[in-house]
Protein backbone atom coordinates (compact mmCIF):
# COMPACT_ATOMS: atom_id res chain seq x y z
CA UNK A 1 0.00 0.00 0.00
CA UNK A 2 1.38 3.43 -0.96
CA UNK A 3 2.07 5.82 1.87
CA UNK A 4 -0.37 8.75 1.88
CA UNK A 5 0.71 11.81 -0.04
CA UNK A 6 1.66 15.04 1.73
CA UNK A 7 -1.19 16.92 0.10
CA UNK A 8 -4.12 15.33 -1.75
CA UNK A 9 -4.89 18.20 -4.11
CA UNK A 10 -7.49 16.26 -6.02
CA UNK A 11 -9.51 15.61 -2.87
CA UNK A 12 -9.02 19.22 -1.67
CA UNK A 13 -10.41 20.44 -4.97
CA UNK A 14 -13.27 17.97 -4.72
CA UNK A 15 -14.13 19.21 -1.20
CA UNK A 16 -14.10 22.76 -2.53
CA UNK A 17 -16.54 21.68 -5.24
CA UNK A 18 -13.90 22.40 -7.89
CA UNK A 19 -13.31 25.95 -6.70
CA UNK A 20 -9.55 26.43 -7.22
CA UNK A 21 -9.56 29.96 -5.86
CA UNK A 22 -11.09 28.69 -2.63
CA UNK A 23 -8.39 26.04 -2.26
CA UNK A 24 -5.72 28.72 -2.77
CA UNK A 25 -7.45 30.93 -0.19
CA UNK A 26 -7.61 28.04 2.29
CA UNK A 27 -3.95 27.26 1.65
CA UNK A 28 -2.98 30.86 2.47
CA UNK A 29 -5.07 30.75 5.63
CA UNK A 30 -3.48 27.47 6.65
CA UNK A 31 0.03 28.86 6.18
CA UNK A 32 -0.95 31.74 8.43
CA UNK A 33 -2.87 29.90 11.15
CA UNK A 34 -1.34 26.44 11.54
CA UNK A 35 2.01 27.57 13.04
CA UNK A 36 0.04 29.18 15.90
CA UNK A 37 -1.62 25.87 16.75
CA UNK A 38 1.60 23.88 16.59
CA UNK A 39 3.29 26.49 18.77
CA UNK A 40 0.36 26.26 21.19
CA UNK A 41 0.67 22.48 21.27
CA UNK A 42 4.39 22.70 21.90
CA UNK A 43 3.89 25.24 24.72
CA UNK A 44 1.19 23.05 26.30
CA UNK A 45 3.52 20.08 26.19
CA UNK A 46 6.21 22.14 27.93
CA UNK A 47 3.90 22.92 30.82
CA UNK A 48 2.19 19.50 30.66
CA UNK A 49 -1.17 21.17 30.03
CA UNK A 50 -3.54 18.44 28.84
CA UNK A 51 -6.45 20.72 27.96
CA UNK A 52 -4.21 23.12 26.09
CA UNK A 53 -2.59 20.29 24.15
CA UNK A 54 -5.95 18.75 23.25
CA UNK A 55 -7.40 22.10 22.15
CA UNK A 56 -4.40 22.98 19.98
CA UNK A 57 -4.17 19.51 18.39
CA UNK A 58 -7.95 19.45 17.81
CA UNK A 59 -7.89 22.82 16.13
CA UNK A 60 -4.94 21.86 13.95
CA UNK A 61 -6.67 18.60 13.00
CA UNK A 62 -9.84 20.48 11.99
CA UNK A 63 -7.88 22.95 9.89
CA UNK A 64 -6.14 20.13 8.00
CA UNK A 65 -9.45 18.61 6.80
CA UNK A 66 -10.21 21.18 4.07
CA UNK A 67 -6.70 21.14 2.63
CA UNK A 68 -6.50 17.34 2.66
CA UNK A 69 -3.10 16.55 4.15
CA UNK A 70 -3.72 12.94 5.27
CA UNK A 71 -0.48 12.22 7.12
CA UNK A 72 -0.57 15.47 9.01
CA UNK A 73 -4.25 14.84 9.85
CA UNK A 74 -3.46 11.41 11.30
CA UNK A 75 -0.59 12.75 13.37
CA UNK A 76 -2.61 15.72 14.66
CA UNK A 77 -5.40 13.31 15.59
CA UNK A 78 -2.88 11.10 17.41
CA UNK A 79 -1.52 14.11 19.26
CA UNK A 80 -5.04 15.04 20.40
CA UNK A 81 -5.67 11.50 21.64
CA UNK A 82 -2.36 11.44 23.53
CA UNK A 83 -3.30 14.73 25.08
CA UNK A 84 -6.61 13.25 26.20
CA UNK A 85 -4.70 10.32 27.70
CA UNK A 86 -2.14 12.64 29.31
CA UNK A 87 0.70 10.71 27.69
CA UNK A 88 3.12 13.62 27.38
CA UNK A 89 6.19 11.43 26.69
CA UNK A 90 4.64 9.88 23.56
CA UNK A 91 3.08 13.22 22.68
CA UNK A 92 6.57 14.79 22.53
CA UNK A 93 7.58 12.40 19.78
CA UNK A 94 4.32 12.83 17.89
CA UNK A 95 4.52 16.61 18.19
CA UNK A 96 7.93 16.49 16.56
CA UNK A 97 6.38 14.45 13.73
CA UNK A 98 3.60 17.00 13.43
CA UNK A 99 6.14 19.81 13.12
CA UNK A 100 8.05 17.91 10.44
CA UNK A 101 4.90 17.06 8.49
CA UNK A 102 3.61 20.60 8.84
CA UNK A 103 6.84 21.86 7.22
CA UNK A 104 6.24 19.43 4.31
CA UNK A 105 2.64 20.57 3.94
CA UNK A 106 3.65 24.23 4.09
CA UNK A 107 6.22 23.63 1.34
CA UNK A 108 3.61 21.91 -0.83
CA UNK A 109 1.13 24.71 -0.23
CA UNK A 110 3.64 27.42 -1.07
CA UNK A 111 4.38 25.58 -4.29
CA UNK A 112 0.67 25.41 -5.03
CA UNK A 113 0.17 29.11 -4.37
CA UNK A 114 3.18 30.02 -6.48
CA UNK A 115 2.59 27.64 -9.36
CA UNK A 116 -1.07 26.87 -9.30
CA UNK A 117 -2.69 23.50 -9.82
CA UNK A 118 -0.81 20.96 -11.90
CA UNK A 119 -2.46 20.55 -15.25
CA UNK B 1 -15.56 38.94 16.50
CA UNK B 2 -18.09 39.52 13.76
CA UNK B 3 -16.65 38.36 10.48
CA UNK B 4 -19.20 39.46 7.98
CA UNK B 5 -22.60 41.03 8.03
CA UNK B 6 -25.60 41.32 5.83
CA UNK B 7 -29.04 42.83 6.30
CA UNK B 8 -31.81 40.38 7.18
CA UNK B 9 -33.63 39.07 4.16
CA UNK B 10 -36.85 37.27 3.47
CA UNK B 11 -36.05 33.58 3.63
CA UNK B 12 -36.93 30.42 1.82
CA UNK B 13 -35.93 26.91 2.81
CA UNK B 14 -34.28 25.77 -0.39
CA UNK B 15 -32.96 28.86 -2.00
CA UNK B 16 -31.79 26.86 -4.99
CA UNK B 17 -35.33 25.79 -5.69
CA UNK B 18 -36.48 29.27 -6.62
CA UNK B 19 -34.45 32.02 -8.16
CA UNK B 20 -36.84 34.75 -7.06
CA UNK B 21 -37.16 33.70 -3.38
CA UNK B 22 -34.69 35.21 -0.94
CA UNK B 23 -32.16 32.77 0.51
CA UNK B 24 -32.42 31.19 3.91
CA UNK B 25 -29.94 32.58 6.45
CA UNK B 26 -27.44 30.33 8.20
CA UNK B 27 -25.30 31.48 11.11
CA UNK B 28 -21.94 29.69 11.12
CA UNK B 29 -20.13 29.72 14.47
CA UNK B 30 -16.59 28.36 14.20
CA UNK B 31 -13.37 29.65 15.75
CA UNK B 32 -11.01 27.81 13.40
CA UNK B 33 -10.70 30.05 10.31
CA UNK B 34 -9.91 27.41 7.68
CA UNK B 35 -12.84 25.17 8.56
CA UNK B 36 -15.06 28.25 8.80
CA UNK B 37 -13.97 29.55 5.40
CA UNK B 38 -14.39 26.12 3.83
CA UNK B 39 -17.86 25.52 5.33
CA UNK B 40 -19.02 29.07 4.58
CA UNK B 41 -17.96 28.74 0.95
CA UNK B 42 -19.82 25.44 0.67
CA UNK B 43 -23.03 26.82 2.22
CA UNK B 44 -22.87 29.88 -0.01
CA UNK B 45 -22.48 27.64 -3.04
CA UNK B 46 -25.69 25.92 -1.93
CA UNK B 47 -27.30 29.33 -2.24
CA UNK B 48 -27.69 30.35 1.40
CA UNK B 49 -26.91 33.64 3.01
CA UNK B 50 -24.16 32.88 5.53
CA UNK B 51 -23.31 34.92 8.61
CA UNK B 52 -19.93 34.00 10.12
CA UNK B 53 -18.75 34.49 13.67
CA UNK B 54 -15.80 33.02 15.56
CA UNK B 55 -17.08 32.80 19.14
CA UNK B 56 -20.16 31.71 21.04
CA UNK B 57 -20.90 34.87 23.00
CA UNK B 58 -21.07 37.16 19.98
CA UNK B 59 -22.93 34.43 18.11
CA UNK B 60 -25.70 34.57 20.75
CA UNK B 61 -26.08 38.28 20.20
CA UNK B 62 -26.09 37.88 16.42
CA UNK B 63 -28.61 35.02 16.59
CA UNK B 64 -31.01 37.17 18.63
CA UNK B 65 -30.59 40.08 16.25
CA UNK B 66 -30.69 38.27 12.91
CA UNK B 67 -33.02 35.33 13.74
CA UNK B 68 -31.23 32.94 11.32
CA UNK B 69 -33.16 30.02 9.91
CA UNK B 70 -30.45 27.61 11.06
CA UNK B 71 -27.27 27.76 13.12
CA UNK B 72 -24.19 25.62 12.49
CA UNK B 73 -22.01 25.73 15.59
CA UNK B 74 -18.64 24.10 16.29
CA UNK B 75 -18.38 21.90 19.37
CA UNK B 76 -14.90 22.88 20.53
CA UNK B 77 -14.37 26.59 20.85
CA UNK B 78 -12.52 28.66 23.44
CA UNK B 79 -14.77 30.55 25.82
CA UNK B 80 -18.28 29.30 25.15
CA UNK B 81 -18.24 25.87 23.51
CA UNK B 82 -20.92 24.53 21.16
CA UNK B 83 -23.05 22.60 23.68
CA UNK B 84 -23.04 25.57 26.08
CA UNK B 85 -24.09 27.82 23.19
CA UNK B 86 -26.99 25.42 22.39
CA UNK B 87 -28.01 25.28 26.04
CA UNK B 88 -27.95 29.07 26.42
CA UNK B 89 -29.94 29.64 23.25
CA UNK B 90 -32.58 27.09 24.27
CA UNK B 91 -33.16 28.99 27.52
CA UNK B 92 -34.11 32.12 25.57
CA UNK B 93 -37.89 31.92 24.90
CA UNK B 94 -37.49 33.87 21.66
CA UNK B 95 -34.81 31.49 20.37
CA UNK B 96 -35.78 28.16 21.86
CA UNK B 97 -37.10 26.79 18.56
CA UNK B 98 -34.03 27.77 16.48
CA UNK B 99 -32.63 24.79 14.61
CA UNK B 100 -29.09 23.95 15.80
CA UNK B 101 -26.58 21.81 13.94
CA UNK B 102 -23.61 20.95 16.13
CA UNK B 103 -20.45 20.58 14.02
CA UNK B 104 -17.81 18.28 15.39
CA UNK B 105 -15.11 15.76 14.70
CA UNK B 106 -16.56 13.88 17.67
CA UNK B 107 -18.90 11.10 16.71
CA UNK B 108 -18.95 8.85 19.75
CA UNK B 109 -22.54 7.93 20.84
CA UNK B 110 -21.99 9.36 24.33
CA UNK B 111 -20.86 12.68 22.88
CA UNK B 112 -23.77 12.78 20.44
CA UNK B 113 -26.15 12.07 23.34
CA UNK B 114 -24.58 14.90 25.34
CA UNK B 115 -24.93 17.31 22.43
CA UNK B 116 -28.59 16.40 21.91
CA UNK B 117 -29.30 16.60 25.63
CA UNK B 118 -27.82 20.10 25.74
CA UNK B 119 -29.97 21.43 22.93
CA UNK B 120 -28.55 20.44 19.54
CA UNK B 121 -31.01 19.22 16.92
CA UNK B 122 -28.52 17.32 14.76
CA UNK B 123 -24.83 16.76 14.11
CA UNK B 124 -22.54 17.57 11.23
CA UNK B 125 -19.15 15.97 10.91
CA UNK B 126 -16.41 18.28 9.71
CA UNK B 127 -15.14 15.59 7.39
CA UNK B 128 -18.52 14.72 5.94
CA UNK B 129 -19.39 14.77 2.24
CA UNK B 130 -20.95 17.66 0.38
CA UNK B 131 -24.15 15.66 -0.18
CA UNK B 132 -24.55 14.87 3.51
CA UNK B 133 -24.01 18.50 4.48
CA UNK B 134 -26.60 19.58 1.93
CA UNK B 135 -29.07 16.92 3.13
CA UNK B 136 -28.69 17.78 6.82
CA UNK B 137 -28.94 21.53 6.20
CA UNK B 138 -32.04 21.07 4.03
CA UNK B 139 -33.66 18.82 6.63
CA UNK B 140 -32.87 21.38 9.32
CA UNK B 141 -34.29 24.24 7.27
CA UNK B 142 -37.48 22.28 6.58
CA UNK B 143 -37.90 21.70 10.30
CA UNK B 144 -37.07 25.31 11.05
CA UNK B 145 -39.68 26.54 8.57
CA UNK B 146 -42.36 24.25 9.99
CA UNK B 147 -41.59 25.32 13.54
CA UNK B 148 -41.78 28.98 12.56
CA UNK B 149 -45.06 28.42 10.76
CA UNK B 150 -46.39 26.71 13.86
CA UNK B 151 -45.17 29.56 16.03
CA UNK B 152 -46.80 32.11 13.71
CA UNK B 153 -50.04 30.10 13.74
CA UNK B 154 -49.90 29.84 17.52
CA UNK B 155 -49.39 33.60 17.79
CA UNK B 156 -52.34 34.22 15.48
CA UNK B 157 -54.48 31.78 17.44
CA UNK B 158 -53.50 33.42 20.69
CA UNK B 159 -54.37 36.89 19.44
CA UNK B 160 -57.65 35.58 17.99
CA UNK B 161 -58.42 33.95 21.32
CA UNK B 162 -57.71 37.19 23.16
CA UNK B 163 -59.97 39.06 20.74
CA UNK B 164 -62.70 36.47 21.20
CA UNK B 165 -62.34 36.64 24.97
CA UNK B 166 -62.62 40.43 24.85
CA UNK B 167 -65.69 40.23 22.62
CA UNK B 168 -67.15 37.51 24.82
CA UNK B 169 -66.62 39.66 27.92
CA UNK B 170 -68.32 42.60 26.18
CA UNK B 171 -71.18 40.37 25.12
CA UNK B 172 -71.52 38.92 28.61
CA UNK B 173 -71.61 42.43 30.06
CA UNK B 174 -74.32 43.36 27.55
CA UNK B 175 -76.27 40.21 28.38
CA UNK B 176 -75.99 40.85 32.11
CA UNK B 177 -77.17 44.39 31.56
CA UNK B 178 -80.11 43.15 29.45
CA UNK B 179 -80.91 40.47 32.06
CA UNK B 180 -80.95 43.12 34.79
CA UNK B 181 -83.30 45.19 32.68
CA UNK B 182 -85.66 42.25 32.07
CA UNK B 183 -85.54 41.45 35.79
CA UNK B 184 -86.55 45.01 36.55
CA UNK B 185 -89.69 44.48 34.44
CA UNK B 186 -90.92 41.64 36.66
CA UNK B 187 -93.38 42.51 39.43
CA UNK B 188 -92.07 43.36 42.92
CA UNK B 189 -92.45 40.56 45.44
CA UNK B 190 -94.42 40.91 48.70
CA UNK B 191 -97.64 42.91 48.46
CA UNK B 192 -97.36 44.88 45.24
CA UNK B 193 -101.09 45.51 45.16
CA UNK B 194 -103.55 45.65 48.09
CA UNK B 195 -105.31 42.32 48.49
CA UNK B 196 -102.53 40.33 46.91
CA UNK B 197 -99.38 38.62 48.18
CA UNK B 198 -96.81 37.72 45.55
CA UNK B 199 -93.73 35.51 45.45
CA UNK B 200 -91.85 34.22 42.46
CA UNK B 201 -88.67 32.62 41.31
CA UNK B 202 -87.24 32.67 37.83
CA UNK B 203 -84.29 30.66 36.55
CA UNK B 204 -83.43 31.33 32.88
CA UNK B 205 -81.53 28.53 31.17
CA UNK B 206 -79.18 31.14 29.71
CA UNK B 207 -78.35 34.65 30.91
CA UNK B 208 -81.50 35.89 29.23
CA UNK B 209 -84.73 33.92 29.33
CA UNK B 210 -87.88 33.75 27.24
CA UNK B 211 -90.36 33.47 30.13
CA UNK B 212 -91.94 36.64 31.49
CA UNK B 213 -94.86 37.27 33.85
CA UNK B 214 -96.58 40.16 35.53
CA UNK B 215 -99.39 41.20 37.85
CA UNK B 216 -100.78 44.69 37.42
CA UNK B 217 -103.66 46.84 38.51
CA UNK B 218 -106.10 47.41 35.67
CA UNK B 219 -108.39 49.66 37.66
CA UNK B 220 -109.37 49.89 41.31
CA UNK B 221 -111.25 46.57 41.19
CA UNK B 222 -109.35 44.50 38.65
CA UNK B 223 -105.96 42.87 38.40
CA UNK B 224 -104.44 41.69 35.15
CA UNK B 225 -101.98 38.80 35.30
CA UNK B 226 -100.18 36.67 32.76
CA UNK B 227 -97.28 34.40 32.11
CA UNK B 228 -95.78 34.01 28.66
CA UNK B 229 -93.29 31.48 27.39
CA UNK B 230 -91.38 32.06 24.14
CA UNK B 231 -90.16 28.97 22.32
CA UNK B 232 -86.36 28.78 22.20
CA UNK B 233 -83.91 30.34 24.62
CA UNK B 234 -81.45 33.17 24.88
CA UNK B 235 -81.34 36.63 23.37
CA UNK B 236 -83.76 36.03 20.47
CA UNK B 237 -86.42 34.54 22.76
CA UNK B 238 -85.89 37.33 25.32
CA UNK B 239 -86.29 40.06 22.71
CA UNK B 240 -89.51 38.51 21.38
CA UNK B 241 -90.80 38.11 24.94
CA UNK B 242 -90.01 41.73 25.75
CA UNK B 243 -92.02 42.79 22.70
CA UNK B 244 -95.01 40.73 23.82
CA UNK B 245 -94.62 42.01 27.38
CA UNK B 246 -94.76 45.58 26.10
CA UNK B 247 -97.94 44.70 24.24
CA UNK B 248 -99.44 43.18 27.41
CA UNK B 249 -98.88 46.29 29.55
CA UNK B 250 -102.16 47.45 31.14
CA UNK B 251 -102.08 50.92 29.56
CA UNK B 252 -101.55 49.45 26.11
CA UNK B 253 -104.29 46.84 26.41
CA UNK B 254 -106.79 49.31 27.93
CA UNK B 255 -106.09 51.82 25.20
CA UNK B 256 -106.45 49.16 22.54
CA UNK B 257 -109.27 46.98 23.89
CA UNK B 258 -110.88 49.00 26.70
CA UNK B 259 -110.53 46.11 29.18
CA UNK B 260 -108.20 43.26 30.14
CA UNK B 261 -110.64 40.60 29.01
CA UNK B 262 -108.42 37.51 28.53
CA UNK B 263 -110.31 36.31 25.44
CA UNK B 264 -109.79 39.59 23.67
CA UNK B 265 -106.22 39.99 24.86
CA UNK B 266 -105.32 36.57 23.43
CA UNK B 267 -107.21 37.20 20.21
CA UNK B 268 -105.33 40.43 19.63
CA UNK B 269 -101.97 38.99 20.69
CA UNK B 270 -102.52 36.04 18.34
CA UNK B 271 -103.16 38.45 15.50
CA UNK B 272 -100.13 40.62 16.24
CA UNK B 273 -97.57 37.95 17.05
CA UNK B 274 -97.57 35.40 14.24
CA UNK B 275 -95.18 32.48 14.24
CA UNK B 276 -91.73 33.68 13.15
CA UNK B 277 -90.09 32.64 9.88
CA UNK B 278 -87.94 30.17 11.77
CA UNK B 279 -90.92 28.63 13.55
CA UNK B 280 -90.73 30.39 16.93
CA UNK B 281 -93.96 31.12 18.79
CA UNK B 282 -95.40 31.92 22.25
CA UNK B 283 -97.64 30.20 24.72
CA UNK B 284 -99.56 32.59 26.97
CA UNK B 285 -101.89 32.39 29.94
CA UNK B 286 -103.85 35.56 30.78
CA UNK B 287 -106.15 36.19 33.70
CA UNK B 288 -108.24 39.04 35.05
CA UNK B 289 -109.15 39.01 38.72
CA UNK B 290 -112.08 40.96 40.07
CA UNK B 291 -110.89 41.79 43.55
CA UNK B 292 -114.26 42.56 45.21
CA UNK B 293 -115.71 39.15 44.27
CA UNK B 294 -112.61 37.03 43.73
CA UNK B 295 -113.82 36.13 40.26
CA UNK B 296 -110.97 35.08 38.03
CA UNK B 297 -111.50 35.04 34.29
CA UNK B 298 -108.75 33.32 32.38
CA UNK B 299 -107.81 32.00 28.97
CA UNK B 300 -104.77 30.25 27.57
CA UNK B 301 -103.03 29.97 24.20
CA UNK B 302 -101.19 26.66 24.18
CA UNK B 303 -100.11 27.21 27.75
CA UNK B 304 -100.20 24.24 30.15
CA UNK B 305 -102.10 26.32 32.68
CA UNK B 306 -102.12 27.85 36.11
CA UNK B 307 -102.63 25.84 39.29
CA UNK B 308 -105.26 26.90 41.80
CA UNK B 309 -104.67 25.77 45.35
CA UNK B 310 -107.23 26.36 48.09
CA UNK B 311 -107.03 25.50 51.76
CA UNK B 312 -109.98 23.10 51.70
CA UNK B 313 -109.96 21.50 48.24
CA UNK B 314 -107.32 19.68 46.22
CA UNK B 315 -105.47 21.91 43.80
CA UNK B 316 -106.64 21.99 40.18
CA UNK B 317 -105.31 23.20 36.84
CA UNK B 318 -106.91 26.19 35.18
CA UNK B 319 -106.53 25.71 31.45
CA UNK B 320 -108.15 24.34 28.36
CA UNK B 321 -106.65 22.92 25.18
CA UNK B 322 -105.76 25.61 22.64
CA UNK B 323 -103.20 26.55 20.01
CA UNK B 324 -100.15 28.62 20.91
CA UNK B 325 -100.12 32.19 19.65
CA UNK B 326 -99.47 32.78 15.98
CA UNK B 327 -100.38 29.34 14.66
CA UNK B 328 -103.84 30.24 13.36
CA UNK B 329 -104.40 33.99 12.78
CA UNK B 330 -108.18 33.60 13.10
CA UNK B 331 -108.10 31.46 16.25
CA UNK B 332 -110.35 32.40 19.14
CA UNK B 333 -109.57 31.62 22.75
CA UNK B 334 -112.43 30.86 25.06
CA UNK B 335 -112.22 31.99 28.66
CA UNK B 336 -113.28 30.24 31.84
CA UNK B 337 -114.20 31.60 35.24
CA UNK B 338 -113.53 30.53 38.77
CA UNK B 339 -114.16 32.13 42.16
CA UNK B 340 -111.17 32.61 44.44
CA UNK B 341 -111.55 32.87 48.18
CA UNK B 342 -109.25 34.69 50.58
CA UNK B 343 -106.32 32.44 51.30
CA UNK B 344 -106.50 30.75 47.91
CA UNK B 345 -103.29 30.58 45.99
CA UNK B 346 -102.78 30.75 42.26
CA UNK B 347 -99.55 29.58 40.67
CA UNK B 348 -98.56 30.72 37.19
CA UNK B 349 -95.70 28.66 35.85
CA UNK B 350 -93.73 27.72 32.78
CA UNK B 351 -93.31 24.09 31.75
CA UNK B 352 -89.55 24.45 32.33
CA UNK B 353 -90.14 23.96 36.06
CA UNK B 354 -91.57 20.45 35.75
CA UNK B 355 -90.18 19.18 32.43
CA UNK B 356 -86.90 18.31 34.08
CA UNK B 357 -85.46 14.82 33.60
CA UNK B 358 -83.86 12.72 36.30
CA UNK B 359 -80.44 11.27 35.46
CA UNK B 360 -82.28 8.17 34.18
CA UNK B 361 -84.39 10.35 31.85
CA UNK B 362 -87.73 10.27 33.70
CA UNK B 363 -89.51 13.66 33.77
CA UNK B 364 -90.46 15.20 37.09
CA UNK B 365 -93.85 16.13 35.60
CA UNK B 366 -96.91 18.18 36.44
CA UNK B 367 -98.17 15.65 38.97
CA UNK B 368 -95.12 15.88 41.19
CA UNK B 369 -95.12 19.68 40.87
CA UNK B 370 -98.76 19.74 41.95
CA UNK B 371 -97.95 17.42 44.87
CA UNK B 372 -95.33 19.87 46.15
CA UNK B 373 -97.82 22.76 45.90
CA UNK B 374 -100.37 20.75 47.90
CA UNK B 375 -97.88 19.59 50.47
CA UNK B 376 -96.59 23.12 50.98
CA UNK B 377 -99.96 24.90 51.07
CA UNK B 378 -99.67 25.86 54.76
CA UNK B 379 -96.19 27.29 54.43
CA UNK B 380 -95.45 30.89 53.45
CA UNK B 381 -95.95 31.54 49.74
CA UNK B 382 -92.28 32.25 49.07
CA UNK B 383 -91.32 29.00 50.81
CA UNK B 384 -93.76 27.08 48.59
CA UNK B 385 -92.26 28.60 45.45
CA UNK B 386 -88.74 27.88 46.71
CA UNK B 387 -89.74 24.27 47.48
CA UNK B 388 -90.85 23.78 43.85
CA UNK B 389 -87.40 24.78 42.62
CA UNK B 390 -85.63 22.76 45.30
CA UNK B 391 -87.60 19.61 44.42
CA UNK B 392 -87.04 20.10 40.67
CA UNK B 393 -83.30 20.54 41.23
CA UNK B 394 -83.19 17.53 43.48
CA UNK B 395 -85.00 15.47 40.84
CA UNK B 396 -82.64 16.42 38.02
CA UNK B 397 -79.65 16.39 40.42
CA UNK B 398 -78.43 19.66 38.92
CA UNK B 399 -78.73 23.32 39.81
CA UNK B 400 -79.04 24.54 36.25
CA UNK B 401 -82.29 24.18 34.29
CA UNK B 402 -82.12 23.21 30.62
CA UNK B 403 -85.23 25.32 29.88
CA UNK B 404 -86.34 28.61 31.37
CA UNK B 405 -88.15 27.86 34.61
CA UNK B 406 -90.57 30.31 36.27
CA UNK B 407 -93.15 30.04 39.05
CA UNK B 408 -95.20 33.02 40.20
CA UNK B 409 -97.35 32.40 43.29
CA UNK B 410 -100.17 34.77 44.11
CA UNK B 411 -102.33 34.62 47.26
CA UNK B 412 -105.52 36.49 48.02
CA UNK B 413 -105.24 38.21 51.37
CA UNK B 414 -107.99 39.57 53.65
CA UNK B 415 -107.93 42.88 51.82
CA UNK B 416 -110.58 41.62 49.46
CA UNK B 417 -112.90 40.95 52.37
CA UNK B 418 -112.25 44.38 53.79
CA UNK B 419 -112.98 45.97 50.45
CA UNK B 420 -116.17 44.01 49.90
CA UNK B 421 -117.43 44.90 53.39
CA UNK B 422 -116.43 48.50 53.06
Amino acid sequence: MDSPVVLDLSEALNQADGDRDLVITLAGLFLQESPKEVAAARASLARQDRDGLVAAAHKLKGSVIPICAPRLFERAKQLEELGLQGDFAEAEAVCADVERLLAEVHAALRKLIAGGFPS
Amino acid sequence: MKLNSAKPLVRSVDSQASSCAMPATILLVEDEPITRASMAARLKRFGYRVLEIDNGLEALEMARRERPDLIVVDWMMPGMDGPTFCETLRRDPAMKSTYLLLMTARDQPAQIAEGLARGADDFLSKATSKDEIRARVLAGLRTSRLVRELEATAEKLESSLLLLQTKQAEMNADLQSAASFVHSLLPPQGSPIPGIALAWEYQPSLTLGGDLFDVMAIDKDHLGLYILDASGHGVAAALRSAALMTFLRAENILQMLGSYDPERVLFEANRRFPMSADGEYFTLWVGQLHLPTGRLTYAAAGHPGALLCSAEDPSRWLTRASFPLGIDPSAEFASDRVLLKPGDRLFLLSDGIYEVPSPSGELWGRGRFQAVIDAEKLRPLSATVAACFAEARSWQQAQHFSDDAAVMGLALTEYQEEKSHG
